[in-house]
């Protein structure tokens, strides 16, 4: 198994070396250039020659991906053009966080929510509740996040004056605050989850329930809770895991539109204002973190099969 | 050559640019005395309160006044650094006071004598003395990395240190634009930054800036919020009245609108139009606005075929209906502009434009004539490039492209990204394209730069060397009634040719929720906020 592991680390790094190359080199290529942006309309031609020198814009692009990358991998992240803010502190301790914190609650959302919703459905198969549920998840999987974010905000914030509008507070320092605040965006970004678990734990469960152990289950006489909920709900564990991991990227993507709805200080946030200001090393940053996320989450997946199949483990 | 006496028309320009309130005290006695010359240190203070949160909408770069490129960054440099004049208004006059200055007085029409305010600290605990204000001009004129503002200071000759608070300016001529150079919002560059902390930070004073403000700065984190604290020494008795102000970061107007009417947030920097009737009708909030120096216009490539014909550019010039451009564009709220001068030029504008015969205006049958006299009779198909930018987005594009077809230009609408919008309107790579030149205060940065046949800014490469006569003649007058007359004529030569269509000008918003008290709007785009208290 270690092995294995090693290997996907290997791996893990050629497909960032990959990435970092990708996105740096269509980031240039797009037309658009940090200085025309920063000078706004009044730039001169010396303020603008003067300021491509200093910030080291007229060096050729191998060179200047060279000596972004070799800082990168030394811890220095470079300084952003325009708000000259340190990047490995506006990226990595400042805005990291912000995403891990709205994603994280929007999963726990979606599980919390899916699963028990996904096993009822099951469960009640084929009755009204069933259908309800179908429906809630269709809407769900159709509604288009930002769209939701806003009429949340209308009706939770504005009309009914229950939760804040926007803003970030750290669970950290102040964890009710912190709660209080991520459950509007929490809620916005985890509708297509909750929708997505609800529909696979519907559809897992069902195939589970006509199993010989769960037959055998019930012909010992075990309560039909216990029968669902640890025989037959253990048994979603493995579908459940793998798929999140693969959809942790369109979790990330859903970040970018609910970080601009709730004003959450984000790396959804950080990468929308890096791109449309050709902020190159910040857009980089950005794009290391996320890959590296995704890279780690799906690693971790496979690591952890053996863990919830004690099959899997046995086969060692 | 008659003999001019050069102290009197500038005394008499002065009086007329810095308010009718503004006493003149015999010539040489300095010109301008400040209301009160209070600010001796040490005086007892207002107590300051409450802690106001104010959504900022657009891009912040960077708070170093002599680099910024964006009004939004300019609103908040505004409440920590002072320039040596302020921007005033009065509700119809926009006049130039004494800021950092206490007088300013002439030698002669090239040499300004200012004496400073006695006792002013920057917030590092350094004076705001004569030293620091040589440090400043120049830092704008010659500092590397060049400022983008040099051009304003470009006739400075030599900044000439008299005693600790009383400097002098020696200029190459008169320089007519000076007032609107040495104030510390729209000009920037007569913006008084501290010597000391840009030698403590060099490149990052913009994440760090210490002025003379009302406000100190204390903390920008990236994307969320720039916080203030006030300045308990500030020079002004009794200001500023809140004890914090938070800029909250957001990307998104209806977001702030919501949290507006939610209570979390007391107002805002900017109010897109598309809000503005959504805040008239919520009670709890006030509207401030109103149009502002301003123009916006549907610009030609006069470089290139086919809008090197000016009888082309003179057809779509009188086709654009303006009237259905402010309705369906500006939402209503933006006037019909007839020439690049804006109501706020209060010794320039006509308030009779529209009947006096000047400019641009909607008149199909005209439009027609100029294109029946077009080289190319068949039809005309060009590019209209347009972004998600500016105050109304694409808006504009889709209201111009049917008037256009009406007189056979086809005009092909090509969206793209914002910075590749700016790098192609710099390079000159399009037929139509509408732009914004926002914030201006005097005739001079409204039409010169803009239109200077070799300018940067002149986008459209519309080449009339009589414009530039014109415009250069007018930067030395320094008499208003005459300055008039020569911006007038350069005008009539930019409107004839056609160069641009010109649309509008247009109001531009803030809000407050009623908890606010004080504000004292500027037709400049400002949010001076030394006056405001919370109820």
């Amino acid at each position: 198994m270690w092995g294995q592991a090693l290997g996907k680390i290997a791996q893990t790094l050629v497909v960032l070396f990959v990435v970092s190359v990708a996105s740096f080199g269509l980031l240039k290529l797009a037309p658009g250039d940090p200085i025309q942006i920063m000078l706004g309309s009044e730039f001169s031609q010396e303020a603008y020659d003067s300021l491509t020198a200093e910030l080291g814009l007229d060096q050729p692009f191998l060179a200047q991906y060279a000596d972004w990358a070799v800082r990168f991998v030394q811890g220095d992240w470079g300084t952003s053009y325009v708000a000259r803010t340190d990047i490995f502190t506006y990226a990595f301790k400042e805005a990291l966080p912000v995403t891990l914190t709205l994603a994280s609650f929007s999963l726990a959302f979606a599980i919390l929510i899916g699963v028990p919703l996904g096993v009822l459905s099951a469960v009640k198969k084929d009755t009204a509740f069933d259908a309800g549920a179908a429906v809630l998840a269709l809407t769900g999987t159709a509604f288009p996040s930002f769209l939701l974010g806003i009429l949340l905000i209308w009706f939770f914030a504005v009309k009914m004056q229950l939760f804040p509008v926007m803003g970030y507070v750290s669970p950290w320092q102040d964890f009710w605050g912190g709660i209080y605040h991520m459950i509007l965006p929490g809620l916005t970004l985890s509708t297509y989850f909750i929708a997505m678990i609800t529909r696979l734990t519907r559809a897992t469960l069902i195939e589970v329930m006509e199993q010989p152990y769960i037959a055998a289950a019930r012909a010992r006489g075990e309560p039909s809770w216990r029968v669902i909920w640890v025989h037959g709900v253990r048994n979603i564990a493995m579908p459940l895991v793998t798929i999140l991991g693969l959809q942790l990227g369109v979790l990330l993507q859903g970040t970018v539109l609910t970080e601009t709805v709730f004003n959450l200080p984000g790396i959804g946030q950080m990468l929308t204002s890096a791109v449309l200001g050709r902020e190159y090393m910040v857009v980089q940053a950005g794009v290391m973190m996320t890959a590296t996320l995704f890279i780690g989450v799906n690693l971790l997946v496979d690591l952890s099969y053996p863990f919830l199949d004690p099959r899997l483990r046995a086969r060692k | 050559m008659k003999k001019v006496d050069h102290k009197k028309v500038l005394a008499e320009r002065l009086s007329a640019r810095f308010g009718r309130r503004a006493v003149l005290k015999g010539m040489g006695a300095g010109l301008l005395t400040a209301a009160a010359s209070t600010g001796a240190p040490g005086i007892a203070r207002a107590q300051q309160s409450g802690h106001l949160r104010i959504a900022s909408i657009k891009v912040i770069d960077t708070l170093d006044p002599h680099f910024t490129g964006f009004l939004s960054a300019i609103q908040i440099i505004n409440n920590i650094h002072n320039g040596l004049l302020k921007i005033a208004y009065d509700g119809t006059n926009v006049t130039f006071e004494p800021d950092l200055a206490e007088t300013w007085d002439l030698e002669d029409e090239k040499t300004h004598v200012f004496k400073l305010r006695d006792g002013v600290m920057f917030h590092d605990g350094t004076p705001c003395n004569a030293e620091a204000v040589k440090f400043s001009l120049l830092r704008v004129k010659e500092g590397e990395p060049k400022s983008p503002h040099a051009w304003k200071l470009a006739l400075l000759d030599e900044v000439e240190i008299v005693d600790d608070l009383t400097f002098k300016l020696h200029f190459s001529q008169p320089y007519a634009f000076l007032p609107v150079a040495l104030n510390g919002s729209t000009g920037r560059a007569g913006t008084i930054v501290s010597p000391a902390a840009v030698q403590k930070y060099g490149a990052d004073y913009g994440r760090n800036p210490v002025g003379t403000g009302p406000f100190k700065f204390v903390s920008w984190r990236e994307n969320d919020a720039i916080e203030l604290e006030a300045n308990t020494e500030y020079f002004e008795e009794g200001m500023p009245k809140l004890e914090r102000v938070t800029f909250v970061l957001m990307n998104e107007a209806s977001t702030a609108l919501a949290a507006l009417m939610a209570g979390q947030i007391d107002g805002m920097t900017d109010c897109p139009m598309q809000l503005v009737d959504q805040v008239d009708a919520f009670p709890n909030a006030t509207l401030y606005g109103e149009i502002e120096g301003n123009y916006t216009y549907v610009g030609m490539n006069c470089a290139r075929a086919p809008f090197d014909d000016i009888n082309l550019r003179r057809a779509v010039a009188w086709a654009l209906d303006r009237e259905t451009l402010v309705k369906q564009a500006y939402f209503g709220r933006a006037q019909q502009a007839y020439t690049p001068i804006s109501p706020p030029m209060t010794d320039f504008f006509d308030p009779d434009i529209a009947t006096s015969g000047r400019g641009q205006w909607f008149d199909l049958e005209k439009a027609k004539e100029f294109r029946a006299k077009a080289a190319n009779q068949g039809e005309v198909e060009v590019t209209y490039m347009m972004a998600e930018r500016g105050p109304v987005g694409t808006r504009v594009a889709q209201t111009v492209a049917p008037m256009l077809a009406q007189i056979g230009i086809k005009a092909n609408l090509e969206l793209i990204e914002p910075a590749a919008w700016v790098k192609r309107r710099n390079e000159g790579d399009f037929d139509l394209y509408d732009f914004e030149w926002v914030a201006d205060l005097d005739p001079d940065e409204t039409l010169y730069p803009e239109f200077r046949s070799d300018g940067a800014w002149n986008f459209g490469k519309w080449v009339n060397t009589d414009f530039d006569d014109l415009c250069a003649q007018a930067q030395v007058v320094l008499e208003p009634e005459a300055r008039k007359e020569l911006y007038y004529k350069a005008e009539d030569l930019l409107m004839d040719e056609a160069a641009i269509a010109i649309m509008a000008h247009m109001p531009i918003y803030k809000v407050f929720s009623n908890k606010v008290q004080g504000f004292e709007y500027i037709p400049a785009d400002l949010v001076n906020l030394h006056t405001v208290s919370l109820a």
